[in-house]
């Protein structure tokens, strides 16, 4: 759904239980819930599943996993457990989920967490993803706010999956043109979510289907803060900007978009498409963080080699939380 | 009046693959109609990045779209004005001659596996001949069920003028089966070989 609907949705419902364990919960725009257990511990929470991307069910699979696990990394914490989400048509043949949950489950394996159950509902159009749960130090948690005025922005993987699998989708790519792509949403956001830790980032979110803008606007508390981006700086998987440009921009781009209205101000000089490639909805995206000049040097230092990160801009003093988009 | 292709209620991608399929068939005019935004600025980016003249007007609930192929000449100014980097470059003076339905000389089922990879591999590429002409053996490719129309459709799609000599379509008696490209004389021949900067035989 798109951050426009959800926020319909949630201002119907009476406001989330308060109670001094819940240190993350409904009222911020964090990637999970973390509930404290006591001094040293405090439990990561969090589920997402949706349709498939790519026709590979173990790259599915795997990005499936992979995307799910995020958001316990993007708290900083490290999964424990996971229990499989699936609903699938059985006229796919049960050869295609067995690929799927092998590859969820060998992305699971990767993490160091375990599959210790899961449901399944017969559905027309197939959906995997994963409950998770991780365990975080309660002094130890990444939020999505504290980013402070002078922080460098970072982010550890390219953008463009959704204009990708737009393609994809639309018979313009071929899945061999996706490689790249595809593993790029295939891989953790372990090590990068270590290393912010170690770095001691200020804030930490990762980039899915509200898009860079979108999760990057999540950054940004109500005043005081603002954002500069330059968009010939991002990082963007492979014929991205081609295919955008032949009109192959999936709907959550435009919603995305038109969500941000008046916080997000487009220089000139920033491209048609460009505006939507920083809202293109991502799966799996990479993890968005803050860092002090020190703590930017030491995250360079913290990512292990052949680990990509990306500067992609700078937190700035602004009395509305704006986010500056120049070319 | 041009070809309709009527994509209301369909959601993204459908309505920029419906304009691309009916664009590919060769239609030079076309009207899509669309019931959302995202699919009106889609497939209005999706013409535009093909060279094409665009017009939209909003009708009560739908939008109606527009879509004239204009001359290669209207065509690169126009994307150049676009995003000049994401487009297939139409050079003016370049002329690729295909004088055989098979590459090379030798053994002619490996020729015509590599006439069809070299057709396929050009209609990728970045750069593009002005003009192809098409003579003797070489005007087999552009008749109806051969495995290389497809190529020379998607070429034809992104501005390259295709000839396709007229003496040998009747000498090979299938001038009524001409599938992509314009049937053309020697005049036609002559002129656009003096005219070419560089010209390539295949």
């Amino acid at each position: 759904m798109g951050p426009e609907d959800l926020d319909k949705v949630l201002r119907l419902l009476p406001p989330g239980d308060m109670r001094e364990e819940i240190l993350v919960g409904l009222d911020t725009q964090d990637d999970a819930a973390v509930f404290q257990l006591d001094e040293e511990t405090a439990l990561v929470h969090t589920v997402d599943f949706f349709t498939p991307i790519v026709d590979d069910p173990y790259a599915y699979g795997q990005i499936a996993a992979a995307n799910a696990l995020s958001d316990v990394y993007a708290m900083g914490g490290v999964p424990l457990t996971a229990m499989n989400i699936v609903c699938f048509p059985c006229s796919l043949g049960m050869d295609v989920l067995a690929e799927i949950l092998r590859g969820g489950l060998d992305k699971v394996r990767e993490s160091g967490a375990v599959v210790i159950g899961g449901h399944t509902v017969d559905d027309e159009e197939p959906k995997y993803g994963l409950a998770v749960t991780g365990k975080v130090h309660p002094k130890r948690i990444l939020t999505c706010k504290g980013a402070k005025a002078g922080d460098a922005l970072v982010l550890t993987k390219p953008l463009g999956t959704g204009i990708l699998s737009t393609a994809l989708k639309g018979g313009f790519l071929e899945e061999e043109d996706l490689v790249e792509a595809i593993c790029g949403m295939a891989r953790l956001n372990r090590d990068a979510s270590r290393a912010a830790l170690d770095a001691g980032a200020h804030a930490c979110t990762d980039v899915t289907g509200f898009g860079l803008l979108g999760h990057l606007l999540n950054m940004l508390p109500e005043q005081g803060l603002g954002c500069e981006i330059k968009v010939s700086s991002l990082p963007l998987y492979p014929r991205v900007e081609e295919m955008a440009s032949m009109g192959m921009i999936p709907a959550g781009a435009y919603r995305n978009l038109d969500f941000l209205a008046g916080n997000a101000k487009f220089a000139p000089d920033v491209s048609d498409v460009g505006k939507y490639i920083v809202c293109d909805p991502q799966t799996s995206g990479g993890l968005l963080l803050a860092f002090s000049p020190e703590g930017l040097a030491d995250f360079a230092t913290c990512m292990a080699e052949g680990h990509d990160w990306f500067l992609i801009g700078e937190f700035l003093e602004s009395e509305h939380p704006l986010i500056r988009v120049i070319g | 009046m041009g070809e309709l292709v009527d994509a209301r209620g369909l959601a993204c991608p459908a309505p920029v693959v419906k304009t691309r399929e009916a664009l590919k068939s060769g239609a030079s005019h076309l009207e899509v109609l669309v019931d959302n935004a995202t699919a009106r600025d889609n497939v209005t980016r999706f013409a535009t990045s093909q060279g094409c003249q665009v017009d939209v007007l909003e009708e009560g609930a739908f939008f109606r779209i527009h879509i004239r192929r204009e001359s290669p000449v209207e065509e690169r100014s126009l994307e150049a004005s676009v995003a000049p980097e994401c487009r297939p470059g139409t050079e003016s003076g370049k002329v690729l001659v295909l004088s055989s339905d098979i590459m090379g000389r030798g053994d002619q089922e490996l020729g015509s596996i590599l006439i069809k990879a070299f057709l396929n591999t050009l209609s990728e590429s970045e750069t593009l001949p002005w003009r192809m002409v098409l003579f003797n053996r070489g005007v087999l490719l552009a008749v109806e069920g051969a495995d290389t129309v497809t190529a020379l459709s998607n070429l034809a799609t992104l501005g390259v003028e295709i000839l396709v000599c007229g003496t040998c379509l009747d000498y090979f008696g299938v001038k009524d089966k001409v599938a992509v490209g314009t049937v053309s004389n020697m005049y036609e021949i002559l002129d656009t070989m003096f005219m070419a900067s560089s010209s390539i035989t295949l």
